[in-house]
């Protein structure tokens, strides 16, 4: 690509470009993390103080002060893991027989229904999910949050599932199988251990989605299984505006995030455009 | 003979059997969709069944009086009622406000990333960002940042000269402001999308144009975007699906304030079900979105048969 890299202005151009939108991009982060070890006076200061303030953890302190956010975490993570689990062992399954098999009945009106799942507005639900939650006596309980979940996140799974399956070459599973290993075997022995990498992938994306739902746990979710989005979005409705812990919050909410980013880095792009186009 | 050779020979003289196992493969195959359409069928075709039934009901939250059947009463009431024509033009101009802003930023920032200049993992990393953090957090933070007092955007609009805005207070620019919080996260989106596709290129068209001595801004107009159309297509398509499922950020921002500016149709039937109560009409709002999402997914359908 050296020869699109064009003249000398059009490089420094580009590079002042990228600078700007980089600063766009990561100012609203550093400004939450900044916030969030700001006391009451430095966060309220005009002009802003961006570097010349005494940092505290007076704000992450007040959080951990309550039992309540100790549990807001706890539910969070229980929530996100549990319902990932169901969302990727349930959607390999589908996405083994959408990657090996061309044809199988059913397949066209599930890959339908899949779309559908991923294009439609959850307000669409929520009316009839409150409905039904309070009728069965499931309103804030976890597992209906965890099987909810796992169920609108199931698109994704199966997408990137059946990518990553597509990777594997069917001839190491025929070998296998002329080998004398059954069907069962073939998929525990042969497919799993191949497939891991997408299958961690393909973990952190949908646990991603989790960790970031708001509107069904807005609703189904009452004091013993409130998630993370929904506490942080207890702020707004406070009077006084208390902008410090506020920050906390989002910047703990926010850590994970970048944190597992880095970590699958490059199998993230394909993921972040999964349901687009078939590769 | 050997396993192996005894299975050819029974392949080979049994066709029949062949195809008949043939189909029970197909069978035992489609079984591993079986857990999946189970929680399909339980979590998302049965409510949205409940929501159609709910939808012909005149039932509200904490009503002393059990609703009771009123056939298509909240459709005729909220369908053509003005509310939702509202909700459905704020919808259309957030929307809009978005799409200017994020197709031309993103498929820009994909050209300048394509030019695989020094740093552009870091680049790329930085810019993703936006795009996987928690709604509610960035829409939390945006909303201390247009502060039309405190928040650090009006400061820099004073230092820079320029007169501060009433972000989050007035009409248009409430609706401006959820625009560009939800392209500050949706930007990403079209950038990876556009790079997958210039990644994906042929490169010698635009080779030929600069041989014929054509402009770098006249390659792209003319030689790249018109490569590009059919995954531009598709990025929109899911844009447009993604304005219309939009909530979280307008939830912390607005709320819908003010007064009904920025009431988007999620925001309305979350507010008539949730603040007012009123789970028929709220039902209704909901089977009036699917409905107006529809054509956009049998669209987002042919798409994918296509490059499938």
């Amino acid at each position: 690509m050296s020869r699109a890299n064009g003249s000398r202005a059009g490089r420094v151009a580009a590079y002042v470009l990228l600078v700007l939108a980089m600063l766009a991009a990561l100012f609203p982060l550093f400004w939450t993390f900044s916030t969030s070890i700001k006391n009451r006076i430095a966060s309220f200061s005009i002009p802003p103080r961006f570097f010349n303030f005494t940092p505290t953890l007076k704000n992450y302190r007040k959080l951990f002060d309550t039992d309540a956010f100790a549990q807001v975490v706890w539910n969070t993570v229980f929530i996100t893991v549990t319902s990932t689990i169901i969302s990727v062992a349930v959607g390999t399954l589908a996405a083994y027989a959408l990657a090996r098999h061309r044809r199988f009945p059913g397949r066209r009106p599930f890959e339908a229904t899949l779309v559908l799942v991923r294009a439609l507005p959850g307000v669409v639900l929520i009316v009839p999910i409150y409905q039904l939650a309070t009728r069965l006596g499931v309103y804030d309980n976890q597992w209906a949050l965890i099987l909810i979940y796992a169920t609108i996140n199931l698109p994704f799974a199966v997408w990137l599932m059946t990518g990553f399956i597509e990777q594997i070459p069917a001839e190491v599973e025929e070998s296998a199988r002329t080998d004398g290993a059954n069907g069962l075997k073939v998929f525990a022995f042969v497919v799993f251990p191949l497939a891991s990498p997408g299958i961690v992938a393909t973990s952190i994306f949908v646990a991603l989605l989790a960790w970031n739902e708001f509107l069904i746990p807005v609703l189904l979710a009452g004091e013993s299984s409130k998630t993370l989005p929904v506490y942080i979005s207890g702020f707004v409705s406070a009077r006084t505006l208390d902008w410090g812990p506020m920050a906390a919050a989002s910047a703990l909410a926010i850590i994970p995030i970048a944190v597992f980013t880095a970590l699958i880095q490059r199998r993230l792009v394909s993921g972040l455009s999964s349901g687009a186009v078939k590769e | 003979m050997t396993t192996e050779g005894l299975a050819h020979t029974m392949e080979a003289g049994l066709s029949v059997a062949a195809r008949r196992s043939g189909r029970r493969l197909r069978r035992r195959v489609a079984l591993l969709t079986l857990p999946s359409w189970t929680m399909l069928a339980a979590l998302f075709a049965v409510p949205i069944g409940v929501g159609v039934y709910l939808s012909t009901r005149s039932d509200k939250i904490g009503a002393f009086v059990p609703g009771r059947g009123v056939g298509l009463d909240n459709y005729r009431r909220d369908v053509f009622d003005s509310a939702l024509v509202g909700a459905l033009v704020t919808t259309l101009i957030i929307t809009f406000i978005g799409l200017a802003i994020q197709l031309p930023v993103g498929i820009g920032l994909a050209m300048l990333l394509h030019r695989n200049l020094r740093g552009t993992r870091l680049f790329r990393t930085a810019l993703l960002l936006p795009m996987l953090l928690t709604p509610v957090a960035v829409g939390l933070m945006w909303r201390f940042m247009l502060d039309a007092d405190l928040g650090v955007i009006n400061w820099l609009l004073d230092t820079m000269g320029l007169s501060r805005i009433g972000w989050l207070g007035e009409k248009w620019a409430a609706r401006v402001a959820i625009a560009l919080v939800d392209s500050w996260q949706s930007i990403p989106f079209v950038m990876l999308m556009t790079l997958a596709a210039l990644a994906a290129l042929p490169e010698a068209p635009l080779e030929a144009a600069r041989v014929d001595g054509a402009t770098s801004w006249r390659a792209f107009r003319h030689v790249t975007l018109p490569m590009l159309r059919p995954v531009l297509f598709v990025t929109l398509m899911i844009r447009v699906v993604d304005s219309l499922k939009l909530f979280d950020i307008i939830f912390i921002l607005t709320r819908g304030a003010p007064g009904r500016a920025t009431e988007t149709v999620g925001l309305l039937t979350y507010n008539t079900g949730f603040n007012f109560l009123e789970t028929g009409r709220a039902a209704a709002l909901g089977v009036a979105t699917a409905i107006v999402t529809l054509p956009i997914y049998v669209m987002w359908l042919r798409a994918q048969r296509r490059t499938a």
